[in-house]
């Protein structure tokens, strides 16, 4: 049993134009229970800037209070906000300083930038290698049956309301084929000067 | 007066040398040991020879070939499609291996995993198949051969062939069938199943396009024979892209009352 | 094989635990209590390493009261929960890791009653209800079936009471009294212990 599935998590992010998606689902289990169905895995770290974590529940709480321990003292420092570029390598940081013994998530980075509202996704692995792309990321238990529904589904330059259907067909459908992942899905659609949150109704098993 | 030392040796002793001994085994072949040269005093060098250890040799029965599998049922056909790769670890063998065999003019496997099994297995399903021809004067139906399989594939219960069946074709009444297997004969009839490396990527975008899962106030048209071909070159497309074991070309068997045509589809080649 | 419940309702959150204190295959003692006061109205059901749990739970307990000593005021629920996790997750990654699984149950001014679910690897969880052990597979689902957030005291009581019958009637291992607070606007109440079977 990997420690990466001990708690069981699906994120994915997609871009759009002038728009950006990020959704996860919402279950916390200790392998086959399931505890809760309403556990954070998204976390807002700007207006514009969310981070997703899935893997070891401890750690994705662990890492999401330093992140924002970080970005708040850049911010108070610097007095202005973070890039999401920035913030990738803030992320990337945080992780390869535990190379020899990691922190178990796998981190999705969703946003605009807060100059140019350009979208930007990215996603690292458990010891922060970065890897930024131009369709859409995905990370988690599920990442195989992510990857083929996003692979099919996503096209370029879709509108805030096309992304959402299209982000949540994906994930629905990705994590009705895992057993860990699931119950309950949350989407954040970010545009310039507005974000949409949405909880997802799913399948309860 | 007997010491601790001597206590420990008679009542462990024995077990105790034969921990050291397995030890020392397991170290010899684990790292092959130079010779060791002795120098004494000032004659020549002498060399002794050190006794290897025993070493074992492993045979893995298995290889792993790669490759995905897909079949869908329709209201009055079945498509059973496959990419035609067939590689290990990281080398390819071949661009140009189908993993469908066509077992009648109606029915069609698709069998992926390790191909010397897929092979083996294919070959005593034809077999079989022969003879039931010779004895009944007629070709077996597809959920006979169904059944059929899955008692070949249980007889190596504990010897499995290594290999993931999808079969398809046309059932009594000329309706679309689909039967999955898992590679010990547990099998169900489904209308649409992956099977194969790709499988996880290809399954959840049936569940959603044909299954019309998490879609609610959809009209759920039945599937039409050209929608079902569409879908599976798209989906296959997609896989190719990130499947490593999956690509170079696409082969769709479209199986209908008129018999099998196949249709061949370009996938990435890298 | 311990087992820790926690239910809540709209103005109170009820934490009960079993009372049987064991070694490998013996039971040493019948009448344990395994929860700790945080503060006047918290309580932090604990279960797990039979060292560790006792340790961790006074640590935390001592540094929550001098928190109060030093500032004038209580941590919140909330705040106690998440400083409990802080200082399990930080013992996670020493050489001297805590395995204490834990239930923290409290009573907010302004937030109302709380419950948190926290394992020993330090995931906290908020949750209407909740379940540590071995006990937690047969009490979750009894929970989830008629769990209401509109139950009154005596309901959550009968509710446990039904959680503890399943617990004597379905797990091997013998738990068959629970030892039950109450936490409120008032404070911390204890209530009788529950026994399996007599209602």
């Amino acid at each position: 049993m990997s420690i990466m599935s001990y708690n069981g998590a699906a994120i994915m992010a997609m871009r759009g134009k002038d728009c950006v998606a990020i959704a996860a689902d919402r279950r916390f289990g200790v392998q086959a229970q399931t505890v809760s169905m309403d556990f954070q895995k998204i976390f807002e770290i700007g207006p514009t800037l969310y981070v997703g974590l899935p893997g070891l529940a401890t750690d994705v709480q662990t890492i999401a209070q330093k992140l924002k321990f970080r970005t708040n003292l850049y911010e108070l420092r610097e007095n202005r906000k973070m890039k999401p570029k920035t913030f990738l390598s803030v992320v990337s940081n945080l992780l390869y300083e535990r190379r020899f013994g990691p922190y178990f998530v796998e981190p999705v980075v969703a946003g605009l930038d807060p100059n140019t509202s350009e979208p930007f996704i990215a996603s690292l692995d458990l010891i922060g290698c970065p890897m930024i792309t131009e369709d859409f990321v995905v990370s988690g238990t599920c990442s195989e049956q992510m990857y083929g529904m996003c692979e099919s589904l996503w096209e370029p330059d879709m509108s805030p309301d096309d992304l959402f259907e299209t982000i949540s067909q994906a994930l629905l459908n990705a994590v009705d084929r895992d057993a860990v992942s699931g119950w309950g899905a949350i989407v954040h659609i970010i545009e310039k000067d507005k974000v949409t949150t949405k909880t997802l109704k799913a399948r309860m098993d | 007066m007997k010491t601790l030392g001597h206590m420990i040796n008679s009542r462990f002793g024995s077990h105790l040398f034969d921990l050291l001994s397995s030890c020392r085994k397991n170290f010899h072949i684990l790292s092959k040991q130079p010779k060791i040269s002795v120098n004494i005093g000032q004659m020549d060098t002498v060399e002794e020879y050190q006794h290897g250890g025993p070493k074992q040799a492993y045979f893995n029965p298995y290889a792993f070939n790669g490759g995905t599998v897909l079949a869908v049922a329709g209201e009055d056909f079945s498509v059973v499609a496959s990419d035609t790769r067939l590689s290990e670890g990281f080398s390819i063998f071949t661009r140009d291996n189908p993993k469908t065999y066509n077992l009648t003019s109606n029915t069609v496997l698709g069998c992926t995993g390790f191909h010397g099994d897929a092979l083996t297995l294919t070959k005593v399903l034809e077999a079989r198949l022969k003879m039931y021809e010779h004895e009944h004067h007629k070709p077996m139906s597809t959920k006979a051969i169904a059944a059929m399989l899955s008692t070949i594939l249980y007889y190596k219960r504990f010897f499995p062939y290594y290999v993931n069946n999808i079969l398809g074709g046309l059932d009594e009444e000329g309706k679309g069938c689909v039967y999955s297997f898992d590679p010990v004969g547990s099998y169900e009839r489904e209308s649409f199943r992956a099977g194969g490396t790709a499988s996880s990527m290809l399954q959840p975008l049936l569940d959603n396009q044909i299954g019309f899962k998490n879609q609610i106030g959809v009209d759920q048209t039945p599937l039409t024979k050209e929608k079902a071909i569409f879908l599976v070159k798209d989906v296959f497309t997609s896989a190719a892209e990130r499947d490593i074991y999956t690509g170079d070309q696409l082969i769709i068997n479209v199986i209908t009352k008129d018999g099998t045509r196949t249709e061949y589809f370009p996938l990435r080649r890298d | 094989m311990e087992c820790l419940i926690g239910i809540k309702g709209k103005d109170f959150v009820i934490v009960a635990s079993d009372t049987i204190s064991a070694r490998s295959i013996v039971s040493m003692k019948q009448d344990h209590d395994k929860m700790f006061k945080l503060s006047d109205k918290i309580v932090m059901a604990c279960s797990g390493e039979s060292g560790d749990t006792v340790q961790f739970a006074e640590y935390i307990s001592k540094n929550i009261q001098l928190y109060k000593m030093r500032n004038g005021y209580e941590l919140s629920p909330r705040a106690a929960a998440n400083f409990t996790r802080r200082n399990l997750a930080e013992y996670l990654r020493s050489r001297t890791p805590y395995q204490v699984n834990m239930l923290i149950g409290g009573y907010d001014e302004t937030d109302g009653p709380s419950l948190f679910y926290m394992d020993y690897l330090a995931a906290l969880i908020e949750a209407p209800f909740a379940a540590h052990g071995y006990g937690s597979f047969f009490v979750l689902s009894l929970l989830d079936r008629y769990y209401r957030d509109d139950v009154t005291q005596e309901g959550a009581i009968k509710l446990l009471h039904q959680c503890i019958d399943e617990v004597q009637k379905r797990f091997i291992v013998n738990l068959p009294t629970f030892k039950v607070r109450c936490i409120n606007k008032d404070g911390i109440t204890d209530l009788p212990d529950l026994r399996a079977g007599k209602q």
